[in-house]
């Protein structure tokens, strides 16, 4: 379970986020909402990129705002970005093992793991292709193969679908979900993207203005009215 | 992933390039020759180090030349006071010069770009002031060691005789600077530099610890600058104030950019352009300020022209032959 606690973060006089909470206790989870309300910041925040002004973020008894950032990838906790970010100079399976370079699974069979984590994402076959020569959809699995190794405890993508196709999309929508029953881990969405979160998240956090305005399972709170007026406007729903 | 031992084809080319100059050169070089490629061959060292921060980390040194000097003090000082082998006193030196490198890095963990080169050109200016106020140890008492007028040279390396054991001694430094280098970059530090270089977030986000590994390629290219220093100062026997000014940096950085930072071919030809060049201009009866025209030309075709440097359109170049000439194969 991922419980957040009263997260607070302002940058000076903005209030980013105002005392969100949730507990996470679904595999596969999402967060939504409009442009600005406070989603990337919330994954800021856990990675360490933020500091809150006040609130506390557990996983298993561990408060992981106490950790520091890079020390966080230790710790278990794995990311993605807006945009992929995968080393130009490195082969793809060199982006995944860097992963396992600062990771807390020392010895073990390294390549072992980023092979299987290669193969489960279906990019054996490109390895030892360079980071340049890799479509956006590719790194983009780089990117959840990353991800997976060396025992997750949270993921986090940040809109992983943007820029792909609606099949890309999809096959990414299965991946993360199955990546989620095969790691154990914490997985958290963040996408505009509501088919997709609809398909893979059993529930949803929804924020707006920095605000929590909804949070439960998927279906539930992607209906709740103050959910569509959020996104679609006042009028429309009213309409 | 690349096996650590593995060798590229770029690779065979700079050991077979590494044995020509450890071979032949000595000997089909005359005495003023020698001392020109001798020199050309500590600041491929140095230039390396300059090279490996930019190429790796996408961070601009501009103290490298500085750091060199201070390589150069320190040999010199050393000589003129212990009886340690020359070849420890080279070592002591560009362990000095790490240190001074991991200072440099300093600044580097909180900037980046035109701030992060203005800071370091500044340190370069400072240790310019410093040589020029103190000049370089010649034997004299004292801490500073400087005599009105000079005493005998420091005593030269124990593993090589004679100007032509000097230049191989320096052949064998380069290639091990080189291998350095090509060793960090293909295991653990070499991925993490390239996240670094990629962007810090996404470095963090994989448990890259920036700050030291910043400092660490700092670190690295200090040492060679120490090295690079203290084989010129082994070679020249004394050292001017005039050969470390802070100007000499950027004009090594610059020369990086245009050889191609990424390849050993490129810091070979950026040092031969710096050093070589000249030589051969005086050679021919013309002005070696020539060679700043040339430098000029040449950093405006790396702008346009060849953003990874000449080396990489050496590269290109060989590499678009060889196919060719495979699909010609097949096709016959």
């Amino acid at each position: 379970m991922l419980e957040i606690k009263d997260v607070t973060v302002k940058f000076g006089g903005v209030t980013a986020l105002n005392a969100v909470s949730a507990s996470f206790t679904q595999t596969v989870a999402g967060i939504i909402g409009p442009n600005g309300a406070g989603k990337t910041t919330l994954m800021n925040v856990l990675s360490g990129f933020v500091t809150p002004v006040a609130g506390a973020v557990n996983r298993d008894g561990q408060d992981i705002l106490t950790i520091r950032p890079h020390r966080r990838a230790h710790w278990g906790l794995r990311r993605s970005f807006q945009r992929e970010e995968i080393a130009d100079d490195l082969t793809t399976f060199e982006n995944v093992m860097v992963q396992l370079d600062h990771g807390r699974a020392g010895g073990g069979d390294l390549r072992g793991e980023v092979e299987q984590a290669l193969a489960f994402v279906g990019m054996s076959d490109r390895a030892h292709v360079h980071g340049a020569e890799l479509n956006t959809f590719q790194r983009r699995l780089t990117d959840v193969a990353k991800c997976m190794v060396g025992q997750p405890q949270i993921v986090m993508f940040d809109e992983p679908a943007g820029g792909l196709s609606l099949d890309e999309s999809k096959h990414l929508g299965g991946l993360i979900r199955k990546m989620g029953a095969e790691t154990g881990a914490q997985v958290l969405v963040i996408d505009h993207d509501v088919d997709l979160i609809r398909e893979i998240c059993i529930e949803t956090l929804v924020l707006d203005f920095g605000e929590r305005i909804a949070f439960g399972p998927t279906a539930e709170v992607l209906d709740d009215p103050k959910v569509k007026a959020a996104y679609l406007g006042i009028e429309e729903v009213e309409a | 992933m690349r096996g650590i031992y593995h060798i590229t084809p770029s690779g065979w080319a700079g050991l077979a390039f590494a044995a020509f100059c450890f071979v032949v050169l000595p000997e089909i070089s005359g005495r003023l020759w020698l001392s020109v490629f001798t020199s050309t061959g500590c600041f491929v060292v140095a230039i390396a180090g300059v090279a490996f921060v930019y190429a790796r980390l996408g961070m601009v040194s501009l103290t490298q030349v500085g750091l060199m000097g201070i390589g150069g003090w320190v040999t010199l000082r050393l000589g003129y006071y212990w009886d340690l082998p020359f070849e420890v006193n080279v070592l002591i030196a560009g362990l000095v010069c790490m240190v001074f490198g991991c200072l440099l890095a300093l600044p580097a963990l909180r900037m980046r770009g035109l701030y992060l080169a203005l800071v370091t050109l500044m340190a370069a200016g400072g240790l310019d002031i410093i040589f020029v106020t103190f000049q370089f140890p010649n034997g004299g008492e004292g801490f500073w060691g400087v005599a009105m007028t000079g005493g005998q040279q420091i005593a030269g390396p124990v593993l090589a005789a004679g100007p032509e054991g000097y230049l191989r001694l320096v052949v064998g430094v380069a290639l091990l600077s080189f291998l350095l280098i090509e060793a960090h970059c293909r295991t653990k530090p070499g991925r993490a530099w390239a996240m670094i270089r990629r962007s810090e977030a996404s470095a963090i986000a994989v448990g890259v610890n920036v700050a030291l590994y910043k400092t660490w390629a700092f670190a690295i290219a200090g040492l060679l600058g120490g090295i690079a220093g203290g084989l010129l100062a082994g070679s020249i026997g004394i050292l001017d104030a005039a050969t470390f000014r802070a100007t000499e940096s950027i004009m090594l950085f610059v020369l990086a950019v245009v050889g191609g930072s990424r390849y050993w071919l490129g810091v070979v030809i950026a040092a031969t352009l710096y050093k070589i060049l000249p030589a051969l201009l005086n050679n021919w009866g013309v002005s070696a300020d020539l060679s700043f025209v040339i430098f000029g030309a040449g950093l405006l075709h790396a702008v346009i022209t060849a953003p990874d440097g000449i080396a990489k359109q050496i590269y290109d170049g060989v590499a678009g032959s060889v196919t060719k000439k495979k699909q010609e194969a097949t096709r016959a």
